[in-house]
């Protein structure tokens, strides 16, 4: 057999899904319960549930297996329980307090706007590190990387002993101003060998400086024991499940989905990164599918039972943020920019008893879908309850019809809770509900792609996920967008993506180098052009070697690796930096930072707009960023046949009454999978498959391409 | 910067200097309507045709405005004179770019520049993304709708405000005064006119109505000075909002309908609203956050009433010490800074458990006290440390949160001003129920230190103070001269040390209600000296595994009956104290700070006057 399937898995908090594509583009996704213990048992039921889809096994089908991904929840579980590796922490002395005074930003973390203001909600997190295992050691190194105050090494060597004695599994250190110069890091590290040698232990010492060479001494605190508590453990499931893949037969090296959008390898030395990674797994199959249709820009759109994802590419590629927050932390690691608002198809709706008003979210049911749902125990409604009582959500086909929803149910919900509060027929209610809800995506994703200074007009607007289609033609009403695009896998579609991220480490270095606008200040340039450019230089060669270093590890040689140049600019004096990727390796010539300095301009008045660019102030680059790249085998898109614009007999699966504009009509309601390319459906439609749903309403109408991807328009 | 813009509708901006598209405006008085000089505005109008419909405004705080010294709120000169660059309602600006003069005049007149020349263009920035947002609405639904729109957002803001009011408050008259310290007669640092000690008196009256609508009063409130903290209306209306929009109203459409449905008195020609328009006002925030602590408390009463238990709070910290200034800072250039840790004090205690540790301010509930190295990079002073403060959560049956502290050590620099912020002598914000207010300030710094010779020696040294009668600065730091309480420090020298302390919160309820665990806990965590548990909470502590300490329960059980006792042998019936305080007004035994603050509430108002005399039954013609 060609070697040339695909696979990627998610091991969610209760199900693991896994996802084989063939050689053609060719699909199927399996199911099982997630085993937390040992997750490759889950892993395994999961493959043989897919496969047996084939009918085939994972015997016959892992040999020829020749990517395989690894996204999942269990680290993020792991923080969220709090059931880490129980660590040390030694920081700068009079810091000790770290996680006590966290910063106030972590109170609210997370919170509604409502929330946020108000300040008796707001909470401390529980510390990952209880006080009494942070030591303090004196001494300090400044903003510009000199000694301040020599190292006091008597207090780290006592610090040590006491962790030893505490029988942490790992010390944790993060002294002020590391990356700017790490040696009395260095020195800690050396002393906590020497003492453990002396105590015949051995226990892993996380420095700063050594993982995440970056500014922010807290957010950079939080990464590191994040890294060494939470993902650290993750090593040894991701050891059973390739291990679960070997026996299969398998010999590919088992890679997991990073927030910086590409995957890397289990024995990354930066795992933390692959803390959060479902939603990016969508950005990157959007990416490349726009990249196979030769599409540039993409707004990227999610809805999930709980939040809204909105994520942007542009000219090909997404942004990065490298300040993110995850599970109520700051963090210093690079995440792919995704917005999330808190509206999802379960999200609760009620009547505010004080204003009168209609409400949606932002808590939300989640999983268990709504007071439709007879095993959910929801009393409250929610948007699945509009879209099942219009008409819009097959009771009989949620899941796949794994679960009977009672449209009679929603009906009376939203009849006490709704209507009769308002004054209105429940089902004018419902379409109320719903048409608030898509103003307020279509509004967010309107003012997300203004923010970020374009225009829906440069866009083509992609939708997936479970409730994605249902809405889509909702929110993108008006808009404008170049094209609105369904996949037809969208349910599965952020596994797709998953699958189809390349092979990439990205390092992220603080340097703080300014220069002057050669423009407005010329002798200020030049004078500064030396020091600018070995600064940059120096980091983009440390930050090379490291990625040559993490590739190693999976027996791949610096030749097949491609480096990117990136730093993060902005004028001296701000707060907030924009990357720009640069196209040379080093720093040579005066025109090279000019040529730095043009693409800051350009990218930040697209983002500010002319009016705030200040080349007056000179330019900063805050972070020199290397990224290294080895492209690796993707799935392929369908190509399919044409067939003519009408779907065969035996893709209609009847008529069913859709309620919308006040009026009950016959909707046509087909079968996802059995529609055929070059197959045009008319307003109203409703197209099923197993877990999701996607809704032509009045006004639109729809074309499915030989890739399998519906073409919404509007008439 | 509402007020600012019906500053200009009122004076005819429209006919002088006309308001047309792309005009950009600027406004930093107080007078006219800003919070404190510091708060920048940009102010652009959207205009549709011919129409004015609407504007788009937004506010930084600057780090520097000019000021006769270096921060954004520089304090102890006379008046306006030494604020700094004002900028009032003005029009800087044309077709969408700024008047290069202007940006010159800005450049020249603070210090600091390219913050602000950097703000200016960022706010106008987004001043035009927010207008370009609304004509496309404008466009999209037509004009005639928009406008039908914004008039029923603002009735039903007014309305919804009237409902929540009713559905949480219960109607009546709540008094919650308040006062704070200056105690300046003997600081040479600052101007003569202001040398001299000072009490601020703000008698918050909050009035809820049958139908909702919430009036507030500072009838009685005393007379401006010669001092930074006076505050215009504007101010005022400031922070009255920020306090509703974290408690009653935390809404996420705010406007004015709310406004309409609200009042704020405030007495002519006292310090929040002076009849003297040249007042200094860089420091408004001083008079203000002791000014409305007790509206919290007086909206938590209320929900007590009501039985939303959740929802109360002891009220908030004051948020010094202020830590701000200037110089030749690090990197040899003149420059300025304010520290915004004050952003993150010990929250009060809520009903239904403990403050927070170090999380917000009265005037930023979305509180964030930043990096150490970020700080570092800003100002030329290294933390030694930075920690919580132990014993300043206000004590109570829930314990107000735990302010923190900063030790500073000047670096690299031997030229700053450096202020120290804060009240002293009396506390700004009280506590609820029987719990105490969270603790007073102190300041603690030095000058000449033997420092850099310990560090040689790897000799230790202070990292923070800690409890301030064994305070580790003095145990650990020798120096030529220990200040603590003068407006500022000026003139200190490499190796010198300040002190940056936060506040903690208030408490809620009877210390001798507090579980004795959760009081050991306390002492275990750093939150409680170990000697105020027994003094203040009546309980008595075992050493047990380790360091930790346990409650000893009979022992607290009997002690805590002691002091019950002993409460009860000191209590008298009321009438009984109220005549021993009333020989105490009358005889007029209270310092001279305290009689003048009085003197001058009496004088500017005949309706309090009357009230007091009223209350302590006193004869009409009767003063301090």
């Amino acid at each position: 057999m060609e070697r040339s399937y695909i696979m990627s898995m998610d091991a969610g908090g209760t199900m693991t899904d896994t996802f084989f594509v063939d050689g053609d583009g060719r699909f199927v996704v399996g199911k099982a319960q997630t085993t937390p213990q040992d997750e490759s048992q889950g892993f395994a039921q999961s493959c043989v549930d897919a496969l047996q889809q084939w009918g085939t096994t994972p015997e016959a089908v892992f040999p020829s297996v020749q990517t395989g991904i690894y996204s999942g929840t269990s680290m993020l579980n792991r923080l969220l329980e709090r059931k880490g590796q129980r660590l040390g922490v030694i920081v700068s002395a009079g810091l000790e307090d770290y996680f006590q005074l966290e910063r106030g930003i972590q109170t609210y973390l997370g919170y509604s706007y409502q929330d946020r203001l108000k300040v008796v909600t707001h909470r401390h997190n529980v510390p990952l590190v209880p006080r009494s295992r942070v030591y303090g050691v004196r001494g300090r190194v400044d903003v510009f990387g000199d000694e301040a105050i020599p190292l006091y090494e008597e207090e780290a060597r006592a610090a040590v002993r006491r962790l030893i004695a505490e029988e942490v599994k790992g010390i944790v250190v993060n002294l002020l101003f590391s990356y700017a110069n790490s040696t009395h890091e260095d020195r800690v590290r050396a002393i906590c060998a020497e003492e453990c040698g002396a105590a015949g232990v051995t226990i892993p010492v996380y420095l700063s400086s050594d993982l995440y060479p970056v500014m922010q001494d807290f957010a950079r605190l939080n990464t590191v024991t994040v890294e060494a508590y939470a993902a650290e453990p993750s090593r040894g499931q991701f050891r059973k499940i390739a291990g679960r893949t070997r026996g299969y037969g398998a010999d590919f090296e088992l890679r997991v989905m990073a927030s910086h959008g590409g995957t890397i390898s289990t024995e990354a030395k930066e795992l933390a990164r692959t803390l959060i990674s479902g939603p990016i797994g969508g950005m990157v199959g959007a990416r490349y599918v726009a990249e196979k249709l030769g599409v540039k820009n993409v707004v990227c759109s999610d809805i999930g039972g709980t939040s809204f994802d909105l994520g942007l590419i542009t000219n090909g590629g997404f942004t990065v943020k490298s300040q993110p927050d995850m599970a109520r932390f700051m963090l210093k690691l690079p995440l792919v920019d995704i917005d999330s608002v808190g509206a999802g198809t379960g999200s609760y709706v009620r009547v505010n008893p004080v204003s009168n008003r209609i409400e949606i979210g932002p808590d939300s049911t989640g999983s268990r879908v709504g007071v439709c749902n007879p095993q959910g125990g929801v009393e409250t409604v929610t948007l699945s309850d509009c879209n099942v009582l219009l008409g819009y959500l097959n009771p009989n086909n949620f899941l796949g019809g794994e679960v009977i929803l009672d449209p009679e149910k929603s009906l009376a919900a939203i009849k006490a809770q709704i209507a009769e509060p308002l004054g209105l027929d429940p089902y004018d209610a419902a379409e109320g509900v719903l048409s608030l809800f898509e103003d307020h995506l279509r509004n967010e994703v309107y003012a997300r792609v203004f923010g970020k200074g374009y225009a829906p007009e440069d866009y083509h607007l992609y939708s997936y996920g479970g409730g994605g289609p249902l809405h889509v033609a909702g929110y993108a009403k008006g808009l404008r967008f170049a094209k609105v695009v369904v996949p037809a896998w969208a349910a599965g579609f952020s596994a797709f993506g998953c699958a189809c991220a390349d092979f990439e480490y990205r390092m992220d270095r603080t340097v703080n180098v300014a220069v002057q606008s050669p423009e407005l200040n010329a002798a200020g340039f030049k004078a500064g052009f030396d020091g600018y450019a070995r600064a940059v230089n120096e980091a983009w060669a440390t930050l090379e070697q490291r990625v040559e270093d993490e590739f190693s590890k999976s027996g791949v040689a610096r030749d097949r690796v491609e480096f990117r140049h990136f730093g993060c600019v902005q004028y001296v004096g701000q707060l907030n930096d924009v990357e720009v990727q640069v196209p040379f390796e080093r720093v040579k010539t005066e025109a090279d930072v000019r040529e730095i300095i043009t693409r800051f301009e350009e990218a930040y008045a697209k983002l500010y707009s002319r009016a705030a660019t200040s080349p007056e102030l000179g330019y900063l680059t805050t972070t020199a960023v290397i990224t290294g790249v080895v492209p690796v085998e993707k799935p392929r898109l369908p190509a399919e046949p044409l067939a003519g614009p009408e779907p065969s007999p035996d893709a209609l699966k009847g008529t069913r009454k859709v309620y919308r504009e006040g009026k009950w009509h016959d909707a046509k309601i087909y079968h996802m999978e059995r529609l055929e390319p070059g197959n045009r459906l008319s307003a109203i439609s409703v197209i099923e498959s197993p877990s999701t749903t996607l809704v032509i309403p009045l006004g639109f109408e729809a074309n499915l391409d030989e890739h399998r991807l519906f073409h919404l328009t509007e008439v | 910067m509402s007020d600012a813009i019906k500053f200009m509708i009122r004076n005819n901006y429209e006919a002088t200097p006309g308001i047309k598209h792309g005009d950009v405006f600027c406004n930093n008085n107080s007078m006219i309507g800003d919070v404190h000089t510091a708060d920048v505005h940009t102010i652009i109008p959207i205009i549709v045709g011919d129409e004015l419909v609407g504007w788009a405004a937004g506010v930084t705080h600057e780090i520097d405005v000019g000021g006769i010294e270096p921060g954004s709120m520089c304090y102890g000169h006379a008046d306006r004179y030494g604020d700094g660059l004002l900028v009032s309602s003005e029009r800087v600006g044309e077709n969408d770019e700024f008047y290069a003069h202007y940006l010159q005049r800005c450049r020249e007149g603070v210090r600091a520049e390219m913050y602000w020349v950097l703000d200016e263009k960022t706010r106008l920035a987004g001043c035009q993304m927010v207008r370009e947002q609304v004509m496309r609405t404008v466009e999209e639904v037509g004009l005639d709708t928009f406008k039908a729109f914004m008039r029923e957002a603002i009735e039903e803001g007014r309305r919804s405000f009237l409902a929540r009011s009713r559905q949480m408050l219960v109607p009546g008259v709540y008094e919650a005064p308040s006062f704070t310290d200056l105690p300046w007669s003997e600081d040479a640092n600052v101007h003569r006119l202001a040398r001299k000690d000072m009490m601020m008196h703000a008698p918050l009256q909050m009035t809820v109505g049958g139908d909702g609508r919430l009036d507030l009063s500072f009838e009685g409130a005393n007379k401006w000075d010669f001092h930074s903290f006076n505050c215009a209306p504007s101010p005022m209306q400031g922070a009255m909002w920020v306090q509703l929009t974290q408690t009653l109203w935390n809404s996420d459409k705010i406007n004015d309908g709310a406004y309409f449905a609200t009042s704020l008195k405030l007495p002519y020609g006292s310090w929040c609203n002076p009849d003297y328009e040249k007042v200094s006002t860089t420091l408004t925030w001083f008079f203000l956050i002791p000014g409305f602590s007790g509206m919290i408390r007086a909206i938590g009463r209320s929900y007590f009433a009501r039985g939303y238990v959740e929802d109360i709070s002891a009220s908030y910290c004051t948020s010094w010490n202020l830590m701000q200034g200037g110089g030749i800072n690090h990197y040899g250039v003149p420059s300025a800074f304010t520290n915004f840790e004050v952003s993150c004090g010990g929250t009060g205690a809520l009903y239904v458990k403990d403050g927070e540790t170090s999380c917000a301010a009265m005037w930023n509930p979305e509180g964030d006290m930043g990096e150490v190295e970020t700080w570092e990079a800003l100002e030329p002073l290294i933390y030694l440390g930075r920690g919580m403060k132990p014993s300043t959560g206000g004590p109570g049956k829930q314990r107000g949160g735990t302010g923190s502290e900063a030790l500073r050590l000047l670096f690299k620099t031997d030229s700053q001003t450096i202020f120290n912020g804060g009240e002293g002598h009396v506390f700004s914000s009280y506590g609820i129920f029987g719990g105490y207010p969270g603790n007073s300030g102190y300041r603690h710094n030095m000058h000449d230190t033997d420092l850099k010779a310990r560090f040689d020696k790897r000799e230790p040294y202070p990292v923070l103070d800690g409890d301030p009668e064994a305070s580790q600065i003095s145990a650990l730091c020798t120096a030529a001269r220990e200040d603590f309480d003068m407006k500022a420090i000026q003139g200190p020298q490499e190796y010198d040390l300040y002190l940056s302390m936060n506040r903690g919160g208030p408490g809620l309820g009877d210390p001798l209600e507090r579980e004795p665990e959760a009081v050991a806990r306390d002492v275990n965590e750093g939150h409680v000296l170990e000697r105020f548990a027994r003094s203040l909470y009546s309980v008595e502590l075992l050493k047990g595994t380790g360091e930790l300490f346990t409650a000893d329960l009979p022992a607290t059980e009997a002690l805590r009956a002691e002091m019950r006792k002993s409460r009860l042998a000191r209590s008298k019936p009321a009438a009984e104290f109220f005549a021993e305080e009333k020989q105490r007004v009358e005889s007029r035994a209270v310092i001279r700070p305290v009689a003048d603050m009085y003197r001058s509430s009496m004088k500017l108002s005949p309706e309090w006057a009357a009230k007091y005399r009223g209350f302590w039954a006193l004869p009409d013609d009767w003063t301090y």
